[in-house]
């Protein structure tokens, strides 16, 4: 149990690494393609508040679980 | 003789329990009532408070400001929480309290756009923010508060009581906007009538208020500073310090963001989808989710009470995966239902008026489309469109595409389906109390007493505030970005659950690889 808790430790922080690059590309592509207050909004939103919140923790987490600090 | 005594002293207890569960639950209830009016009313804040001119940038600032309100709601724990691990429980939750009753009494009173133009978004915008930050700070001081006072073994179910007031919260909200718009009419409401439920807070901030100023500080805490072990820096000692700062990142990733978008899925998604997905009636599709809510509250008390005999764990990780398994199924049932695509017209039934009427310079058309169809569903549109008289004026307009008509569906399903309907968010309901019911126990055990209120407030507020709170955002634009063109209806109705699939999903797994189905009788400390 403490292998996979470990291994699944790289999934969760290459996730909150690739969330970065993937959200960031998608609001560019939309707001460019229709640079609307609606679109600028939502991707603020996402990019200020949600994206921070779900990179940092997955991250965090994932280099905790890698280090083995959840086996007990 | 000893006898009696012990009775007595039992008694007393029970009595005292009471009075602790009640008076925290009744003051949070009321924190919730505060918060969900104004989501609830969101179309008419929008109209009320934003530029009229473009209602879709109106009703999106809306759910910013609602966002906002949830976004801001974390800050509100870390503010309130180190606060609460400081100078204690009791006086962090009345003060939470008050900026809640008062934010929300003053939203009551703002002039709209009309009178005072930028002004009033700018004034509801902050209120809103008020809202948030004394949200954040009110919650894991209840939990924290009446945790703290139970014993043990009874954890799950006395903290299972604070879980019951965000429904119990929406389903008075709810209740009180249909008694309102039910007395005044459709057009008072509109107008004015809208102010009646911010304003009835006051009244009820006050009494809670009284209650809460009653009661004593939790023993546990009492006896931290009595002994002078305090924290003196709660944040610090949460968020820097490694041992600590894991248990946050687990009860977030592991519990609290998917039982957060199950939460509003369950509640606020399903409430949207009846009334925007299907068109069905303002009214009916209120009384579906209230009665709904109301069936399913006891169960939170229930699920509750049993975390205290299986654990936590997995009865919150059982509403995650089944709820991510049956949230499309549901919705798809919800659909075929509610919506009149696939249903069959009664076409000797169907009437059309038109009414056509000069209004200063410009023509108003009316279109008003009844149709009834074979399983007894009734369907109305009122289609408005307004254009100058002067044809070269009119020309202009549609050539800059700005002749849109104005129009309204409404779909009244008849008793059989209505019932069906209720059936199936009650189902959603129960995943909510699954997920819902243990967690402030399961919070309030990972934590020491001394950063107990700052540690658990703020991975609660993360999950449910942005996760949960930004579902009906998130899910909104997914259901959008699925129409071929601005004109079409989306071609995936059910494609927003997809937010709330995948972090329900990830959630489930990270909670049941990592977090430990600890003994129930553990004593916190």
């Amino acid at each position: 149990m403490s292998v996979i808790k470990k291994l699944f430790g790289i999934v969760w922080a290459a996730m909150g690494l690739g969330i970065i690059p993937l959200v960031v590309m998608r609001a560019m592509q939309e707001i460019g393609a229709k640079p609307t207050e609606e679109n600028w909004i939502f991707w603020s939103i996402v990019i200020v508040v949600l994206m921070p919140i779900i990179s940092f923790s997955l991250i965090t987490f994932g280099v905790f679980a890698l280090k083995g600090e959840y086996d007990s | 003789m000893a006898h009696n005594a012990s009775a007595v002293s039992q008694n007393e207890e029970v009595t005292s329990t009471r009075r602790v569960i009640a008076a925290s639950s009744v003051g949070t209830l009321i924190e919730w009532y505060d918060f969900y009016i104004f989501g609830s009313l969101a179309k008419i804040i929008s109209e009320q408070f934003f530029p009229k001119d473009n209602p879709t940038a109106a009703l999106l600032a809306t759910l910013a400001t609602f966002a906002a309100g949830f976004v801001v709601r974390p800050f509100g724990a870390l503010f309130f929480g180190r606060l609460g691990d400081i100078i204690g429980r009791k006086y962090t939750f009345l003060v939470t309290l008050i900026i809640m009753g008062g934010s929300t009494f003053v939203i009551g009173l703002v002039p709209g756009y009309a009178q005072i133009g930028f002004v009033a978004p700018a004034v509801v915008f902050v209120l809103r923010l008020l809202q948030g930050l004394a949200l954040g700070g009110e919650y894991g001081g209840a939990a924290t508060y009446v945790a703290e006072h139970s014993p043990a073994d009874k954890r799950g179910f006395w903290t299972s009581w604070i879980q019951t007031t965000a429904t119990f919260g929406l389903f008075i909200s709810l209740g009180v906007i249909l008694i309102v718009r039910q007395s005044l009419g459709l057009e008072k409401f509109n107008d004015w009538g809208w102010r009646v439920p911010f304003l009835l807070s006051v009244f009820l901030v006050a009494i809670s208020v009284y209650i809460r100023m009653k009661m004593s500080e939790s023993p546990l805490f009492a006896k931290l500073k009595k002994e002078g072990k305090t924290s003196a820096n709660p944040l610090a000692e949460s968020f820097q310090k490694k041992d600590n700062l894991k248990m946050v990142l687990i009860a977030l990733l592991g519990a609290t963001a998917g039982q957060g978008v199950v939460w509003y899925t369950g509640q606020f998604y399903a409430l949207s989808f009846l009334q925007n997905a299907c068109n069905i009636e303002f009214v009916q599709s209120n009384i579906i989710i209230s009665v709904a809510l109301i069936v399913g509250t006891p169960f939170f008390i229930l699920f509750g009470s049993l975390s205290d005999k299986i654990g936590r764990k997995w009865i919150m990780m059982a509403g995650m995966i089944i709820a991510v398994v049956a949230y499309r199924p549901i919705y798809t049932m919800m659909y075929d239902m509610g919506s009149v695509k696939k249903k069959i017209e009664v076409k000797d039934k169907t009437v059309v008026e038109h009414k056509a009427e000069l209004k200063g310079a410009d023509s108003l058309k009316t279109t008003i489309t009844k149709k009834t169809f074979e399983d007894g569903t009734t369907y109305k549109e009122v289609k408005k469109e307004k254009f100058p008289v002067d044809p070269v004026k009119k020309a202009e307009l549609a050539a800059a595409k700005k002749l849109k008509p104005d129009v309204k569906k409404e779909t009244t399903l008849p008793q059989d389906i209505f019932y069906k309907m209720i059936g199936l968010v009650f189902i959603q309901v129960i995943f909510v109390t699954m997920v819902y019911g243990p967690i402030a126990a399961f919070l309030v055990e990972l934590f020491p007493t001394r950063i107990r209120y700052t540690s658990m407030s703020l991975p609660y507020h993360i999950g449910n505030g942005v996760f949960g709170g930004l579902v009906p955002l998130i899910s909104t634009r997914l259901v959008e970005a699925t129409r071929l063109t601005p004109d079409t209806p989306p071609t995936d109705p059910l494609a927003g659950l997809w937010y709330p699939i995948v972090i329900a999903a990830v959630c489930f797994v990270i909670g049941s690889l990592y977090i430990t189905n600890k003994p129930t009788d553990v004593d916190v400390e």
